[in-house]
């Protein structure tokens, strides 16, 4: 009998939560849900919850697909803990994507501008297009202010800002990146942290005193 | 049973392998220290990158040098309070995923519990007794009549001991972290500034030193103000000596009224070698235990003890809705 291909997919980087299982291409069971930022209690009963509904442990799993940022700090590192965990204890192959990618696929509008709120007028942005039902990259995910970055689009799209993703327009797809050693797996925060940009600045300071 | 220790509380990434609660087969820290002293502090955002950057390595680390397997693990006990949140959560997870994983019980951990129980492993316990806990979050004096069971006698009303430390090694322009170094300094200098001692004789168990705290700074301003040399080994031995009387003089006050069999320092300061003297000195009807320096700063190995008598006394384990708690109550 052939062996199924087993994916786990885990994203917390926003205020949504979605898990995903996949067998052999077809999405079995998904926990998505909208608002209530408690990842931290409920991503390991949600996945235990999924896992038990198919029958299977984390120990049964082939590849781990975990959305890496950007987004809420606290929150992309739950997904991402929890991710390297499971490839550490079972060997398993981890894929890194986006997170701005994954709420992109949610729309099948031509062209989509995932966006997460940053405050101060600024966000964490990602340009996606919808080719044959998979998703591709148009711009590369960054932090800016909203109004400079939109100016500069030069297509119709579709801002989203949230919505459960439709996983099988990523299989497959380049916007997943193989992790080689387990142990560099990191969230993809796209900025340092405020402490190291005060150190820096006054790094910059003294040197014009 | 063999215990798989997790701590992440603050600044260290720790995973401990610790047989019944006292043999330690492994013990690994991976300590942010080098990296917050550039702040001046603990930075919170960067503690919580630091953790999910070196969490895995810490557990293969943990498990190479026990020489066991995760199967062979019987109980994983994880601090789940109080600390930093984005730390906490980071051990939190991942020590669930290891629950559900293998199947293996898990239980939260107070983490000062864990402080505690850093005595147990050298030393081990006989009630009642006596816990001084002192650290840069915490002063607080514990009273203990059987395994797991705490009942806080008085605690500082304001800043921790350790807090106060650095803040005075900041002002005389000693780096981070302050402890070691005031008292570095302090054990080649001498008493001469007599600070105050608070709330020595209060009757009570509780501690203050944001007091003392401020009555040093404005000293050591005035100085400057009046271009007084400052002899920073008389000035640090000053403050530790003020200090180290206050934190001896309430734990013999307790030590006899509750006629305790043993009185044990937990947490940080424990280190300082001004107060481990000085307790050694005036304490000498009963004995007085120090953790070992190892077990001294934050490690996994005395969550895992303390996670093994918890687990003992209650009998009852956590689920997967398990979480981490910046504020917590040890009595609880
Ligand atoms: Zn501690």
């Amino acid at each position: 009998m052939k062996k199924l291909l087993k994916q786990l997919v885990i994203d917390t980087a926003t205020k949504n939560i979605f898990l995903s299982l996949i067998i052999d291409g077809e999405e079995k069971q998904f926990v998505y849900e909208e608002g209530i930022n408690n990842h931290s209690i409920t991503v390991m009963p949600y996945l235990e919850e999924m896992l038990n509904k198919e029958n299977l442990k984390l120990q049964d799993l082939d590849q781990v697909i975990v959305g890496v940022g950007p987004g809420s700090y606290t929150g992309v590192r739950i997904g991402v803990t929890v991710a390297k965990m499971i490839g550490y204890l079972n060997n398993l192959e981890v894929y890194t994507v986006s997170s701005l990618a994954l709420m992109a696929s949610h729309s099948d509008n031509p062209y989509v501008l995932a966006l997460i709120d940053a405050r101060r007028g600024n966000a964490f942005m990602g340009l996606y297009s919808n080719v044959n039902e998979k998703l591709t990259l148009v711009s590369e995910d960054v932090l800016d202010n909203v109004e400079e970055y939109k100016s500069r689009i030069e297509t119709d799209y579709l801002v989203v800002e949230e919505g459960k993703p439709q996983i099988k327009k990523i299989l497959n797809t380049n916007l997943l990146r193989k992790i080689e050693i387990i142990h560099s797996l990191t969230p993809n925060y796209l900025r340092i942290t405020e402490a190291e940009r005060n150190l820096i600045n006054e790094a910059n300071n003294e040197g014009n005193c | 049973m063999y215990v798989l220790g997790v701590e992440t509380s603050c600044d260290e990434t720790s995973v401990s392998i610790v047989k019944d609660g006292k043999f330690v087969l492994s013990n690994v820290v991976l300590s942010q220290i080098e990296i917050h002293k550039e702040y001046g502090g603990v930075v919170p955002e960067i503690a919580s990158r630091e953790h999910v950057k070196g969490i895995t390595y810490v557990f293969d680390k943990a498990i190479s040098e026990a020489g066991i397997n995760f199967e062979d693990i019987g109980l994983i006990a994880v601090t789940k309070g109080p600390g930093l949140i984005g730390s906490l959560l980071i051990g939190v997870n991942a020590a669930k995923v290891i629950s559900l994983n293998y199947n293996i019980p898990i239980v939260g951990v107070h983490h000062i519990a864990g402080h505690i129980y850093a005595n147990y492993i050298d030393n081990g316990m006989e009630f009642p007794l006596l816990a001084l806990v002192v650290s840069g979050g915490h002063t607080e004096l514990i009273l203990m009549e059987e395994h797991y069971d705490f009942k806080k006698l008085g605690e500082t009303q304001d800043d921790a001991v350790g807090e106060a430390y650095d803040k005075v090694a900041r002002i005389l322009g000693l780096p981070y972290p302050g402890g070691p170094i005031v008292d570095k300094k302090a054990a080649l200098g001498k008493d001469t500034m007599k600070f105050p001692r608070p709330m020595v004789d209060s009757g009570d168990f509780n501690f203050s030193f944001s007091g003392l705290k401020s009555h040093v700074i404005n000293v050591h301003h005035n100085m400057l103000q009046r271009h007084e040399d400052v002899n920073i080994e008389d000035f640090c031995a000053s403050f530790q000596e003020a200090v180290t009387d206050v934190l001896v003089s309430k734990t013999i006050q307790a030590k006899n009224m509750f006629d305790v069999k043993q009185v044990i320092v937990a947490g940080g300061v424990a280190a300082n070698s001004g107060l481990r003297r000085k307790m050694k000195e005036r304490i000498t009807d009963i004995p007085v235990y120090f953790p070992k320096m190892a077990y001294c700063t934050d490690n996994a190995a005395m969550i895992a003890s303390a996670g093994y008598f918890q687990y003992l006394k209650h009998q009852k384990a956590d689920d997967l809705f398990l979480n981490g708690q910046s504020r917590l109550n040890l009595e609880g």
